[in-house]
């Protein structure tokens, strides 16, 4: 059956009951940050989302896949590459700074933050095609 | 109203009033902000806020997010732009912050407690 215009698809899991309510409100922050702008700065219709936990590691990870332009891909390797580096707090504050004079209605805060409050690995990945997937990964 | 005659935001998951209280005033955020632009509703309530409390002369402004469900890194932006007016002011026109935050809401105590360091002694947290 063909998708309509606009859809959410949900998928549901086993229950987590072995995470703390603090870490999965952080897992929810992030990806909620996540797919607001995938959705903000895609190029489609087309965002996937998948949080994983690993019960054995206590890893619980969330990646989130969009397709971009070739501008928005650069923009956010170019973002990416800025807030990983340093102290996550001293990278937040600073971010939060240039938030508060930009004009075009973007505040970039959505990484840095997700960074800073729940300590996670971000990684980033760009296909030749410009696909764009962000995974966190919080230990 | 209040008494700086400031209208309050009730926009879908958004309410945004500016209460008077015994010490002074607090602005009440009430709700869930996870709109792609709050700033649009934001700004222009924080700007007039901040005009009142300059031309009032009045000390402090109680920021109270307990209410508040979800801020969105679009709504954190607006925030700290009104927070960094205060880096701008001369000293006797100074306030401050005081931002009232729910210890059982997790992004609560790990968000709000950074904006104290964006101007030096500008915002406390109660």
């Amino acid at each position: 059956m063909a998708k309509p215009d606009g859809y959410i698809e949900i998928r549901f899991g086993p229950r987590w009951k072995y995470i703390s309510p603090a870490r999965a409100d952080a897992i929810a922050m992030a990806t909620s940050e996540l797919l607001e702008n995938a959705v903000k700065y895609g190029a489609s219709e087309d965002t996937h989302c998948i949080v994983q936990a690993f019960p054995d590691t206590g890893v619980i990870q969330a990646s989130v896949t969009n397709q971009a332009t070739e501008k928005n891909a650069a923009d956010i390797r170019a973002l990416y590459n800025k807030i990983m580096t340093g102290d996550p707090l001293e990278a937040y504050i600073t971010q939060m700074r240039e938030a508060a004079t930009r004009t075009d209605g973007k505040s970039q805060l959505g990484l840095v933050r997700i960074r800073y409050e729940t300590g996670a690995d971000i990684q980033l990945d760009i296909t030749p095609t410009h696909q764009v997937t962000i995974t966190i990964i919080v230990k | 109203m209040n008494k700086l005659n400031i209208a309050p935001i009730n926009q879908g998951k958004i309410q945004v009033d500016l209460l008077d209280n015994a010490d002074g005033l607090t602005v009440k955020l009430v709700g869930d902000i996870d709109m792609e632009d709050p700033s649009l509703l934001l700004d222009p309530f924080f700007e007039k806020v901040h005009q009142g409390m300059v031309a009032g002369k009045i000390p402090f402004v109680v920021a109270d997010f307990q209410g508040l469900t979800f801020l969105n890194s679009s709504g954190i932006k607006a925030v700290a732009k009104w927070i960094m007016k205060l880096a701008m002011l001369p000293p006797d026109q100074k306030y401050q912050i005081r931002i009232a935050h729910n210890k059982a809401i997790t992004w609560q105590v790990t968000s709000l407690p950074t904006l104290t360091f964006l101007v030096p002694g500008a915002v406390k947290i109660q």
